[in-house]
């Protein structure tokens, strides 16, 4: 003993091997490397897996040409899954006149010069369009989710989503008969030549102000949009979007192609961009929870 | 001298080898059948248990200590994103550590931006105006003076584009709209961080990123475009306060992502509407029309940060 002082030390050493080898686990795996397979985020709350999510919201437009649209609505959504869902959201709006509109009209005369194509006041104001519903229906994918501290004190729940579709709007138009009187947009008016009644004087029409306002109806386009929900408890949440609707308009109402008659033609796909908030109430009130 | 030497070791090695030896055995014991009930996780353990085990604390700033791997945003993540085993090779931590021990339950910041300077190209698109449009092009350059505290200094040039409303309008209602284009800019700002938080991608991979908010006041040249290109533009130096919210996202420990809203606000100069009468460019600022302007910008740029890394000075 004397002679090997290490000897019974090593073997006491030796015997606690065994137990620094045995990081395996039942299935014989090591046990660090079967964490390789052990999902990011453990006991997460599924706050919309298996949930039926309802949002009273409310949306404006930006980049608006002519009019800007406020609009309320409800959204409805039913998750399928951690990451897909299916939903709709309609809205009503109301229309006001941007800036842009509001300079024109201030300076467009009450009434009609002749052989001056500057539409009047009520011309031009008429043929605007304004879109009292509009709505889509999607299919919605949420592949973030996480958590946020705010100022170090709050500490909330968040994810994002984003959604693809089918957009619908109701567009109308009110532009009254006094107005839009041409009946024949872009045909030529005929007067009689008293020396020769067989060729009349060809007048071309080329005021397309008194044209009808092709710009109203029912339309259909794509969908697009994101978002973020900021869970304020497990069944509420802050709603924050952006939804774009594309598709065919003419918001203007007025020639547009350089035709001199508004038509169909004048349409044109456009984005219908709007930023919207809302309060998403989510039931079941209460969720589930990973493993 | 020598048989109380061979007696220390004794002593040592052999608490070491039963400590080692028990402690496993507990833990295994612990390990079989184990329920986690979640009210029960989140209280706090008792300050004695011989189970948990502390990190050592970080050597002080400037100094590291002995062994101590060299901080890295990607391992770290690694360790949690990745397999453990390639996760422990992205992160070098010591190979000897087994698993459990290198499980935290709170991570710390992945990113420290204490003393550290933000080096950000950018570019901008205009986002309210129906008229004109600018793509700006320049960067920013902050100095973080704490961890959520910054200040900075921004410079921009602008392109111009004319959008559809400005022909329609002129060809619909026979006017033409007053615009300015804007040359270029630059400003000083404060930027505060209030918010920051991690995601998951697809259950997959962890992102951190904060937002914060932006504030500062610098100057704008617009220049008019006239109506008529007979007549000479005039420009504008703005004083232009803006403020704004973008949101950073972290890649590495010196290379981040950032989008933001920005609205630069000031009262532009447009040219008069009677500008025949003002012929000259100095007779038509004399008389041109004030206008409030909120410019609203989505941003988006890169950062690199210098120094390219940084320690951490508290416990993990």
């Amino acid at each position: 003993m004397k002679r090997y002082p290490f000897v019974l030390p090593a073997l006491i050493l030796l015997t606690s091997v065994p137990a620094l080898a045995q990081e395996i686990d039942d299935d014989g795996r090591n046990v660090a490397m079967s964490l390789a397979e052990q999902p990011a985020v453990r006991h997460r709350l599924l706050l919309v897996k298996g949930r039926f999510e309802l949002t009273p919201a409310f949306e404006a437009n930006v980049n608006a040409d002519y009019k800007y649209t406020l609009s309320g609505g409800l959204r409805a959504e039913y998750h399928l899954s951690d990451m897909l869902s299916v939903g709709a959201v309609g809205f009503y709006g109301v229309s006001l006149n941007t800036g842009l509109t509001d300079r024109i009209l201030g300076t467009l005369p009450d009434e009609d010069p002749d052989a001056d194509p500057t539409p009047t006041r009520e011309e031009y104001e008429q043929h605007l369009n304004d879109m009292p519903i509009h709505g889509a229906a999607y299919v919605s994918l949420t592949p973030w989710y996480g958590k946020l501290a705010a100022f170090g004190a709050s500490f909330v729940n968040f994810d994002f989503y984003f959604s693809g579709g089918l957009a619908f709007a109701q567009l109308t138009s009110n532009c009254r008969l006094g107005v839009c009187s041409d009946d024949d947009p872009g045909g030529p008016t005929l007067i009689p030549n008293p020396d020769d009644p067989e060729n009349p004087t060809i007048i071309p029409d080329n005021n397309a102000n008194d044209d009808p306002a092709v710009n109203e109806g029912n339309k259909f386009g794509l969908y697009l949009g994101g978002g973020i929900h900021v869970f304020l408890n497990n069944w509420l949440a802050l709603d924050f979007t952006v939804r774009n609707y594309l598709f065919s308009n003419n918001p203007s109402g007025l020639d547009t192609n350089f035709d001199y008659r508004v038509s169909g033609a004048d349409n044109r796909l456009l984005n219908h961009l709007f930023l919207g908030v809302g309060a998403s109430v989510f039931f079941p009130m209460r969720p589930d929870r990973t493993p | 001298m020598m048989h109380r030497l061979c007696r220390v070791v004794f002593a040592i090695a052999a608490g070491l080898g039963v400590a080692v030896g028990a402690g496993m055995a507990h833990a295994q014991e612990e390990d079989e059948g184990i329920v986690f009930e979640e009210d029960k996780v989140s209280e706090p353990p008792p300050e004695s248990d011989p189970n948990i085990e502390m990190d050592d604390p970080a050597p002080a700033e400037g100094e590291p200590g002995e062994g101590t791997p060299e901080p890295d945003l990607a391992g770290d993540l690694a360790g949690i994103d990745q397999p453990a085993g390639a996760g422990q090779e992205a992160g070098k931590l010591g190979e000897d550590r087994v698993s459990w021990q290198d499980i935290v339950v709170v991570m710390r910041k992945p990113f420290l931006k204490l003393q550290r300077v933000e080096f950000m190209p950018m570019l901008g698109v205009t986002m309210n105006d129906n008229l004109i449009s600018h793509v700006q092009f320049g960067g920013q350059v902050s100095y973080y003076l704490t961890d959520v505290l910054a200040v900075g200094a921004e410079g921009y040039v602008y392109a111009a584009t004319l959008r559809e409303p400005f022909d329609e309008v002129a060809f619909q209602a026979r006017r033409l709209p007053a615009v300015n284009q804007y040359n270029y800019s630059a400003a000083l700002n404060f930027s505060y961080v209030p918010i920051y938080g991690k995601f998951a991608i697809l259950d997959q991979h962890i992102i951190h990123w904060e937002s914060y908010f932006t504030g500062g006041v610098g100057f704008t040249q617009s220049e008019v475009i006239p109506r008529d290109p007979a007549y000479q533009p005039f420009t504008n130096f703005l004083v232009t306060p803006n403020v704004g919210v973008s949101m950073r996202f972290f890649l590495t420990k010196f290379l981040t992502v950032t989008v933001g809203l920005r609205d630069y606000v000031f009262i532009d100069q447009f040219e008069p509407a009677d500008r025949v009468m003002y012929t000259t460019p100095e007779a038509a600022k004399e008389n041109a029309d004030s206008v409030l302007i909120n410019h609203l910008m989505f941003q988006a740029g890169v950062s690199f940060w210098w120094p390219m890394s940084f320690e951490y000075t508290t416990f993990r």
